[in-house]
């Protein structure tokens, strides 16, 4: 047996036994998984929009101070799914709630960085870039990333946002050009069923202009790249199909898109996705129930689709928010912008349960809870545990990962 | 790239010369950053007088009291059919059929800085009561336009009453943040400091009121300044900020003069100082804009993204068009800018954001779906029998006019003989070809 071979088998041993406590996944499709090389990988993003209150989403449900500073905001032991002892989901996480049961959900605590700020745009941005206002931010963590493994798609997309909001800073780079699309009925170019127009916009577009006009490149560069990338993509959606139901909703209808995708076999590696409404400073409780309901079901329903498509050891989620909200709530039934937050990874391939531990509701700092992990140790276990790719260069600093994949799926 | 121009050369009278000339192509800048855009014909005549009157032309108001009734009837049937997205029809046909389009950009520019969603107040009527008082305030006075603006966003912000005991911060940092200050020129502290002078604001029957019993009367300071103020004197000091007009000066530079370098604080000073001493009026700066050196050089020409509503508005407007508005209020919703619907309290980011994929074989889309609706007329005619009038038939002609009226940046020579190729090859159709793959060209999407 190969040095190589060997390591191939230990992984799918242990990644096995793993399986067998949680149910779900053929042997087989462990060992395809081990043998996926890192260029075949997948990271879905939600980014939800607007400071998730993450006291109500991961509740210290027994904890007095939590009830004491939220008289009509907390939330009600029996209208919980219990996480521990100490925590709850806000019952709206059905979904998260099974995720967790399945082995399938890691929730990771206290989650923020140094000096926050508090401004949606701005923190928004500093996640987004991993740099701070006073630095030249001209591209995003995801674009450097794209950066490092570009070339490795095969002629698709490397990286793909679904949404009508503007792209994301995030996948902002230099070098590569990410597609956004609303939805893939609207990616087409009209009156290019006819041969000779598509031609004709394909050539046009493709000319490069010359040096001097900065914005008029980019333009020419982005036009280009959208021609091809409808072209591309609405000749290889033809093979989906799936047993599972999505819920009605934007965040169900763009995940399901995302799985047609990757089903149909796009080497794509990278899918951002938003939720926007967190933002809820006044009459909070239905609002952010419908929100987290949202969530829960989309991502469990997409993970479902992804079991079903046999794609689970490829896929790895992961969910973030620009800020937490405060912990004490103010007098419109709502949350002012906080600090530190929960963040999700979800899929078959990370270490289920809790990560870190809630931070203290007793020691703030200005109100607001201390983060104890930094946003950056997370996106550099995605960089170097999935992606095997450099953090260093990417966060533009070095940052411990934080152990969320499973030892299986590591490289 | 990082260019430093020198202020006083920047704000300083544009002299036309040879290399910088007053001619058809300066006057369509003119038109399409002032306002939205201008056929042949109006652009002959303003070629053949100074820049300096055809900007008095566009400051000058007020609407023809005809064109307002008219308005007004109308914008009163879109809010008797209970539907919002009639309002924003009934904002796109005013861009494109109104004598004074500057007014209307203007207007445009400041429901993008006090960004209100119908997303957020389905009411019809408070929309189209903030849509108006922004025309009114359009050119005017910015501090006084603040103090109906404080009372009317609180109308119809979410909070019910502001309770002393728990301040809500939202409001307060919306002021700091987005309207007057903008990132980086305040601290929390102050943040905290101007929510708690807004205690006892509070909606009550959908009416604004003061409810003294909730109102914090302690000392507060804000921005290095104490007392026991209330909302009005709390924004009065936001205001009093030297970066209030920085902030407002920089904001009118990026919107009407060029995307890209971000203007320094240097730049923007001469402008700044002019708000300064005239009490934040706003129709002396946008005049000095229009008539400066800056806004009529090659950093400027041809050096800004198109907004969607700049794209399919000025597209129109440059070939006496009418369309569908509420159609086109649909398609520039879909391209990132629906009018009454910015995507959040900050507005739109412009320039390089307006940009992605979708939005670019949405906006060519958008442009065959103009050219092709049933209801789309230029000059009451065809689109064919318009430019005929004008003598232009041949597909080299149509190129040529289309060019001039059109596109900031000139068509390159191979672009042009490819789309003239492409008209050529078909016989019948090739208006619609020509047009659409020529508003495809990445130089299109520049103005």
């Amino acid at each position: 047996m190969s040095h190589f071979s060997r390591r191939n088998f230990l992984r799918s041993s242990a990644a096995g036994s793993a399986v067998l406590t949680f149910g779900g996944l053929a042997p087989s499709a462990l060992q395809a998984a081990a043998e996926q090389s890192k260029s075949e990988r997948i990271l879905v993003v939600i980014e939800l929009q607007g400071g998730n209150d993450g006291l109500n989403t991961v509740i210290p449900i027994g904890d007095e101070t939590y009830r004491r500073l939220r008289p009509k905001l907390a939330i009600a032991k029996s209208d919980s799914l219990e996480i521990s002892d100490a925590l709850a989901f806000h019952s709206s996480l059905r979904g998260f709630a099974d995720l967790l049961e399945a082995g399938r959900l890691a929730i990771l605590q206290g989650v923020g960085y140094p000096d926050p700020n508090r401004s949606h745009f701005e923190s928004m941005d500093i996640w987004h870039t991993c740099q701070r206002k006073n630095e030249n931010r001209i591209d995003g963590w995801l674009g450097r990333l794209l950066e490092q493994s570009a070339g490795e798609a095969g002629g698709d997309p490397t990286a793909l946002h679904l949404g009508h909001d503007k792209q994301p800073f995030a996948l902002m780079s230099r070098k590569v050009r990410v597609p956004s699309i609303r939805s893939l009925e609207q990616f087409r170019l009209h009156g290019t069923e006819d041969a000779q127009f598509r031609k004709a916009v394909q050539e046009l577009a493709d000319a490069r202009r010359g040096e001097g006009n900065d914005l008029l490149n980019f333009v020419q560069a982005s036009t280009s790249s959208a021609i091809s990338a409808s072209e591309k993509l609405s000749s290889s959606v033809k093979s989906y199909s799936s047993s599972v139901t999505y819920p009605k909703n934007g965040l169900g209808e763009q995940l399901q898109t995302v799985a047609k995708l990757i089903g149909s076999g796009l080497k794509t590696s990278v899918y951002y996705v938003t939720l926007n409404g967190f933002d809820t400073h006044s009459q909070q409780p239905d609002a952010h129930a419908g929100l987290l309901r949202q969530l829960g079901d989309s991502v469990k329903a997409f993970l479902d689709d992804i079991d079903h498509l046999k794609q689970s050891d490829r896929v790895a989620m992961m969910c973030f928010s620009e800020f937490g909200r405060r912990v004490e709530e103010n007098a419109s039934a709502g949350t002012d912008h906080g600090t530190a937050g929960p963040m999700f990874m979800a899929g078959a391939t990370v270490k289920s349960g809790l990560i870190g531990q809630l931070p203290s509701l007793s020691n703030l700092q200005d109100g607001d809870l201390r983060h104890h992990t930094d946003f950056r140790q997370v996106y550099a276990a995605v960089i170097q545990n999935w992606f095997q790719c450099e953090a260093e260069p990417i966060l533009k600093g070095k940052f411990a990962a934080v152990d969320v994949f499973r030892d299986s799926a590591k490289v | 790239m990082n260019e430093i121009f020198d202020p006083d050369w920047a704000w300083s009278e544009f002299q036309p010369e040879t290399e910088t000339p007053w001619n058809i192509r300066t006057a369509a800048h003119l038109f399409r950053r002032a306002g939205f855009g201008a056929t042949q014909n109006q652009l002959t005549t303003a070629a053949a007088k100074t820049p300096s009157a055809v900007v008095d032309e566009l400051l000058a108001g007020p609407e023809p009291e005809s064109f307002r009734a008219e308005m007004t009837s109308l914008s009163n049937a879109a809010i008797a059919t209970g539907n919002v997205k009639q309002l924003s029809a009934w904002w796109a046909y005013r861009m494109f059929s109104t004598p004074m389009q500057l007014l209307e950009k203007m207007t445009l520019f400041w429901h993008g800085h006090f960004a209100t969603s119908a997303e957020k107040v389905a009411d019809g009527r408070l929309m189209l009561t903030q849509n108006e008082l922004l025309r009114s305030f359009a050119f005017g006075d910015y501090n006084y336009c603040w103090r109906f603006h404080a009372i009317r966003n609180a109308r119809v912000s979410r909070f019910r009453t502001n309770r002393k005991s728990h301040p809500n911060e939202n409001y307060a940092r919306e002021i700091m943040e987005l309207f007057c200050l903008g990132e980086g020129n305040y601290t929390e502290t102050d943040i905290r400091e101007l929510a708690r002078c807004f205690t006892g604001w509070e909606i009550r029957r959908e009416e604004f009121r003061f409810n003294r019993y909730q109102h914090d009367d302690g000392k507060k300071t804000i921005l290095h300044q104490t007392g026991d103020f209330g909302g009005e004197e709390g924004v009065k000091i936001v205001l009093a900020q030297k970066s209030a007009p920085e902030f407002i000066a920089t904001k009118l530079v990026r919107f009407f003069v060029m995307d890209e370098p971000a203007p320094t604080v240097e730049l923007i000073a001469p402008l700044a100082l002019e708000l300064r001493n005239s009490g934040m009026m706003i129709q002396p700066v946008l005049r000095r804009i229009f008539t400066s050196n800056l806004f009529y050089s090659p950093h400027a020409v041809g050096r800004k993204v198109r907004s969607p509503v700049e794209l399919a508005v000025g597209l129109l407007r440059s070939l006496q068009g009418s369309t569908n508005a509420f159609d086109l209020a649909e398609e520039m919703l879909t391209l990132g800018q629906g009018l009454l619907y910015p995507p959040s309290v900050k507005g739109w980011d412009g320039g390089r954001t307006w940009i992605n994929s979708s939005t670019l074989l949405g906006r060519s889309n958008l442009v065959r779906t103009l050219i092709t609706n049933d209801k789309t007329r230029f000059g009451k005619t065809t689109l064919k029998q318009y430019l005929a009038a004008q003598k232009v038939t041949n597909p080299r002609e149509i190129i040529d006019y289309l060019e001039t009226v059109l596109f900031a940046v000139p068509v390159p020579e191979a672009a042009r003989e490819r789309v003239e190729a492409l008209m050529k090859s078909r016989s019948d159709g090739s208006l619609i070809e020509g047009l659409h793959a020529l508003c495809t060209i990445p130089e299109f999407q520049l103005g």
